[in-house]
């Protein structure tokens, strides 16, 4: 059972961090670059963290980069420890990490389909919650919802009142 | 596995509720009360409701439009708006009726409404909810689930007995945090720039300072006030009066957020912020005859529009009644130039020593100059006249505070009197504590005034801050006689009981009671009762139209002369933010009357 | 297989067999699935992109919506995403009521649930029971919160408003009445009926391997022996103050995680006696100043709670404004909707589809979002 300076010693030896932090009691985040990403995972996998939480995406539009966050987390441990790596927006490629976790075909299915972000190795990035969507990918900031109904949408009038946005 | 029981008879346990009484409530036969707390309609108290749009703000839904309501009047302190709710948008989530401002809005404990009109589930909640029968209140806000900042932060000050050992400034300041903090409290609601003189951005530029920006706040006070070093310490800050978060907690401190703003950033930055490094030209003069808040105001506005100004002022620095009335320990002259060095940045040239009427005639600046404005102010003071007053040892405030500011020494006696109960009465009062305290060690002043204490028109602040400086009040006394000793010193005021000021006309007409007679004994009577101006100037050479004591003027600040424009204390009155007002006012007016459109 | 045998069954989103909306569309040959996928996003309505249009306290109002069983869970997590990016210490006594609050989600969560799995084999009677003691407990919601499924009672820096000690009473009086009464009508007429348990044991089984690949966790992973919860190994609330067991079983299958149900509610209880015993007196806030302007500084967390389905966590960005920059929602039975129908489902009858669906707790709107 390590605590969670050992983790970070354990990072630090074995990978290439760019950054490592402890945030709060049983809470580490790593930052890594994107070719050390995936080696990262397995390699964590072999250590006890058998547990993938899920995977996010944060879209940084000013800094031209998604960022995408891998939550582990280790029953032995019982420590939760976020992976990060920031790629560039356009293209918005990277690996998949289907191989490590199946379970994973899923959740970058939903980035595929929210952020538009690709995953190499994964061929199955149809679409999961959306239907027949044509624009641009909806979480992406520079997606605008207001204007997006105010394109798509007649706004109904109650009371005589005209709606205003 | 094993451990499990089973029995085929298990499900006959069910048929013991056949007698037991049902759990369903047959409603409606049976009523089906909501909880103490439920949230329910809308209930809202249109009297009580200021118009805000606080809830509005909050909603997540946007389900509140606010509407305009005939029968509510759009007066001081409060918008003729009222909410209005969307109930096919609402969720009931009840955090409009934790932000309510005033407290008006409610929750009632009614959950049901049947109509087949999708219109009628809009509704402008009144005290009786969408049913239009009456139910017990549900959810109320209380102390935790508050979303407002009710408690102000307060200001460092100077303790009484610091103040008054010199002409040091009172107020220190705001640290950062303490302004960051106080400027979250604001809702942004925008009553104060309804009610403000000037109608200045008081929202914007407290978001300014909120969003660590201070260039925006700068850029948002200079759009209506040049003069905000002077505003942000002795503003009479009306806005104050009516923040909303005034109804149930503190006013915002937005006349010490003006101050921290314009503190905090450097005068040498001024015109880079503010757009004024290269400002073009046009080949038209305007005349501005006084330095006071309003002349220099128009200064202000008519040069960043590309005029020529040039001003006149017959005293030997710019400020008017802001350098020679309001005492240093409020306003301190470094803050007063700051602003006044802006101004002249801009290229507004100032004449000090000419007094219009005497080195120059007012007939010679309209030859020489397409427009004029006049803002001379009220410098003469008065006097109450009764007998005794024609003494030596009898002064003026307006006189002794403009020596006072220009460094000249003053007579201090040991026990002085002052007439008067308005805030040149506190600014005399308070100035000589200080120069009795230098001189003798003590103070010993008596402010005596006709007014009661809840009538005077000084300001709170300055009355108990005068009292913690060791000032003594005795309001509600007439001024009967001055009696005189043979070697010409003063022995006492005599007073008598000033039963009333305003009579049912609200016309100024004291009576007094002779029987009941005070006396106070002195060596030394400063007279603050009031000022008059010399506008011989203007009406030796041109017929000009009056409103009553004061000067007429339109929206534009346009005299019924139409090259001549006044503006402060001759034509309107009575504090700086409203000579500020007139001043930009008069630079609109002007810039349209030269161009042919008014 | 022959083409002319296989039929494709859209399975959902409008069945009384699926735990709410959400479709499985599967082939099947006989009687048995052979390939199965998930038909999700009926019931996506967009809300990690609108809590990024809204102030923090606004989202208060819309979070708990993304779960519409146990929706507490939702708005403790926002609120404890919150207070770790911003480092705000929650009081004593709001930790307490935050437990009971969710224990009690807890309680009403499992029965209703157990109402839906007897519903999912026929036994209506079971179905009725389940909503009708969730909605005891929906009314000790009504008074304390003012609402009974949306509470928005849970916000960043303690709880709403206090709770009085009648309330209190009230509590323990339905704690005792479910204790005494209820559960062991339920655990005559349900759990010791032949029909149901014949028609649970061995079905829907996933292993203990199978469930640590997937990233399930909750009932799925203690069916199979691991007495893994969050509330022991990550403990958040109070619960390092209380004392209980984590029931667990050997065999994987849809009766042991519904026997887990019906023993987490008894632990429940239990905890609640324990915490409403022990509350200590104090403020239920720390004051965070004005609502309109809350701003926490930059920065990230992943914060999880155990929910009844298993962990639930947000992941929470802040850039320092006054609205999140980004919500991202883990919901405890996305892999087990979206993967493990795919994978799992293939080799059950077709009649015990939805106990597959209802047993292992599968939530659509947590992972529609």
């Amino acid at each position: 059972m390590r605590n969670e300076k050992e983790l970070l010693e354990l990072i630090n030896v074995h990978l290439e961090p760019q950054a490592v932090e402890i945030k709060r009691e049983q809470n580490v985040s790593v930052e890594l670059a994107p070719k050390n990403l995936i080696q990262a995972l397995s390699f964590l996998k072999s250590h006890s963290y058998q547990h993938l939480s899920t995977i996010s995406c944060v879209d940084w539009l000013e800094e031209g980069a998604f960022e995408l966050v891998y939550h582990l987390f280790s029953y032995d441990d019982y420590i939760n420890i976020s992976l990060k790596t920031r790629i560039k927006r356009e293209p918005g490629i990277f690996q998949t990490a289907k191989e490590i976790w199946p379970v994973a075909e899923f959740y970058e299915r939903d980035i595929h389909e929210f952020f538009g972000v690709e995953f190499k190795g994964n061929d199955n990035l149809e679409e999961m919650i959306l239907e027949n969507w044509q624009h641009l990918p909806p979480m992406r900031k520079d997606f605008d919802t207001r204007e997006f109904v105010n394109d798509q949408y007649e706004w109904r009038d109650y009371n005589g009142q005209k709606h205003t946005d | 596995m094993a451990n499990d029981k089973k029995s085929i008879f298990s499900p006959v346990t069910a048929f013991k509720n056949l007698v037991k009484k049902p759990e369903t409530v047959r409603y409606p036969a049976e009523s089906n009360d909501a909880a103490k707390r439920y949230r329910g309609f809308h209930i809202n108290d249109l009297e009580e409701c200021i118009g805000c749009s606080t809830c509005q703000e909050v909603c997540v839904n946007d389900a509140i439009s606010m509407v305009e309501m005939l029968d509510v009047p759009a007066e001081e302190g409060q918008r003729n708006e009222r909410p209005q709710i969307d109930y096919g948008r609402c969720c009931w989530c009840g955090l409009c009726v934790d932000v309510c401002t005033t407290g008006s809005l409610e929750m009632s404990r009614d959950y049901s409404y049947i109509d087949l009109d999708p219109d009628t589930f809009i509704v402008t909640p009144d005290q009786h909810d969408i049913n239009k029968v009456d139910h017990p209140l549900g959810y109320l806000r209380d102390e935790n689930s508050d979303l407002l900042d009710l408690k102000r932060i307060d200001i460092e000050m100077l303790d009484p007995e610091a103040r008054v050992d010199s002409f040091i400034e009172i107020v220190e300041g705001f640290s950062k945090e303490q302004a960051e903090k106080e400027a979250s409290r604001c809702v942004e609601c925008e009553i104060c720039t309804d009610t403000c003189p000037a109608n200045m951005n008081i929202p914007q530029y407290i978001r300014g300072i909120f969003d660590e920006e201070l260039e925006e706040s700068v850029q948002q006070i200079y759009e209506d006030n040049p003069l905000p070093e002077v505003c942000g310490r002795v503003c009479t800050h009306k806005c104050e009066g009516v923040c909303a978060i005034s109804h149930r907690g503190e006013a915002v401190s937005i006349r010490w957020l003006k101050r921290y703003a314009v503190d905090n950033v450097d005068s040498a930055d001024y015109k880079k912020i503010l757009g004024t490094e290269k400002i073009e030209q046009n080949n038209k003069k305007i005349a501005v005859v006084g330095a006071g808040p309003a002349g220099l105001s128009a200064a202000h506005y008519l040069s960043v529009m590309g005029y020529q100004i040039t001003v006149y002022e017959d005293k030997e620095n710019a400020g008017g009644m802001m350098r020679y009335g309001i005492p240093e320990y409020r306003l301190p002259y470094d803050a007063l130039d700051k602003d006044i060095n802006y101004i002249k940045s801009l290229g507004v040239d100032f004449v000090f020593n000419t007094r219009v009427g005497e080195d120059i005639t007012l007939d010679e600046l309209h030859e020489q100059y397409d427009a004029v404005f006049a803002a001379t102010g009220l410098h003469n003071g008065r006097s109450t006249r009764v007998p005794g007053t024609d003494n030596n040892n009898v002064y003026q405030a307006v006189n002794l505070l403009a020596d006072i500011a220009r460094g000249k020494e003053v007579p201090v006696t040991k026990n002085l009197v002052v007439i008067g109960g308005g805030n040149v009465a506190m600014d005399i009062a308070r100035s000589m504590a200080r120069l009795q305290m230098e001189k003798y060690g003590e103070v010993n002043i008596t402010v005596t005034s006709l007014e009661t204490e809840d009538i005077m028109p000084a300001d709170q602040e300055e009355i108990e801050e005068a009292r913690e400086e060791g000032i003594v009040f005795k309001p509600g006394r007439g001024p009967k006689e001055i009696e005189v000793n043979e070697d010409g010193s003063l022995a006492q005021l005599c007073t008598n009981c000033c039963v009333s000021v305003f009579d049912e006309e609200m016309n100024f007409n004291p009576t007094f009671d002779d029987s009941d007679i005070e006396n106070y004994e002195c060596d030394m009577v400063i007279e603050a009762i009031g000022q008059g101006g010399d506008n011989s100037y203007i009406d030796d050479q041109f017929e000009i139209e009056y409103a009553g004591p004061r000067i007429k003027i339109n929206d534009f600040s346009q005299t019924s002369v139409d090259w001549l424009f006044a503006g402060g204390d001759i034509a309107r009155g009575p504090d700086v933010i409203n000579a500020i007002r007139t001043g930009h006012d008069a630079a609109v007016g002007i810039d349209k009357y030269l161009n042919d459109e008014l | 297989m022959d083409k002319s045998t296989q039929t494709e069954i859209f399975f959902g989103p409008n069945h009384p067999g699926v735990p709410g909306n959400y479709g499985i569309i599967y082939e099947f040959e006989g009687d048995t699935v052979t390939s199965a996928k998930a038909n999700a996003g009926h019931l996506h309505r967009g809300f990690e992109k609108l809590m990024e249009e809204r102030l923090w306290i606004k989202n208060t109002a819309l979070v708990p919506r993304i779960c519409v069983e146990e929706p507490d869970i939702n708005e403790m997590v926002y609120a404890m995403g919150f207070e770790a990016i911003g480092e705000i210490e929650v009081p004593r006594r709001a930790d307490y009521i935050r437990s009971i609050i969710l224990e009690l989600a807890r309680i009403q969560g499992h029965i209703f649930s157990i109402g839906g799995n007897a519903a999912g084999i026929g036994q209506y009677t079971v179905m009725h029971w389940g909503t009708l003691t969730r909605d005891y407990i929906l009314d000790i919601f009504e008074e304390i919160t003012g609402a009974r499924v949306y509470h928005i009672y849970i916000r960043p820096g303690g709880v709403r408003q206090d709770i009085e000690d009648e309330t209190f009473d009230k509590i323990l009086d339905l704690m005792d009445e479910l204790e005494n009464e209820r559960f062991p009508d339920l655990e005559k007429t349900l759990f010791e009926n032949p029909n149901a348990q014949k028609r649970w044991q061995g079905k829907a089984v996933i292993t203990k391997e199978e469930a640590v690949e997937m990233g399930a966790t909750g009932p799925v992973l203690r069916a199979n022996g691991v007495p893994h919860d969050l509330r022991k190994m990550m403990p958040y609330a109070a619960y390092d103050d209380v004392e209980f067991e984590v029931p667990t079983y050997e065999n994987g299958d849809a009766w042991d995680r519904i026997k887990i149900a019906r023993d987490d509610m008894l632990q429940s209880i239990k905890i609640i006696r324990q915490l409403i015993q022990n509350i200590p007196d104090g403020p239920v806030q720390t004051d965070l100043g004005n609502g309109l302007k809350y701003k926490i500084p930059k920065g990230d967390a992943y914060v999880k709670i155990e929910s009844k389905r298993g962990e639930y966590g947000y992941y929470m960005v802040s850039d320092g404004g006054l609205k999140p920059y980004r919500v991202h929602v883990r919901g405890a039975s996305t892999p087990l909707g979206l993967y493990g129908v795919r994978e799992f489902l293939p080799g059950t009858r077709i009649a015990d589809v939805p106990v597959w669906a209802k047993s292992l707790g599968i939530c659509p709107p947590e992972f529609d979002r």
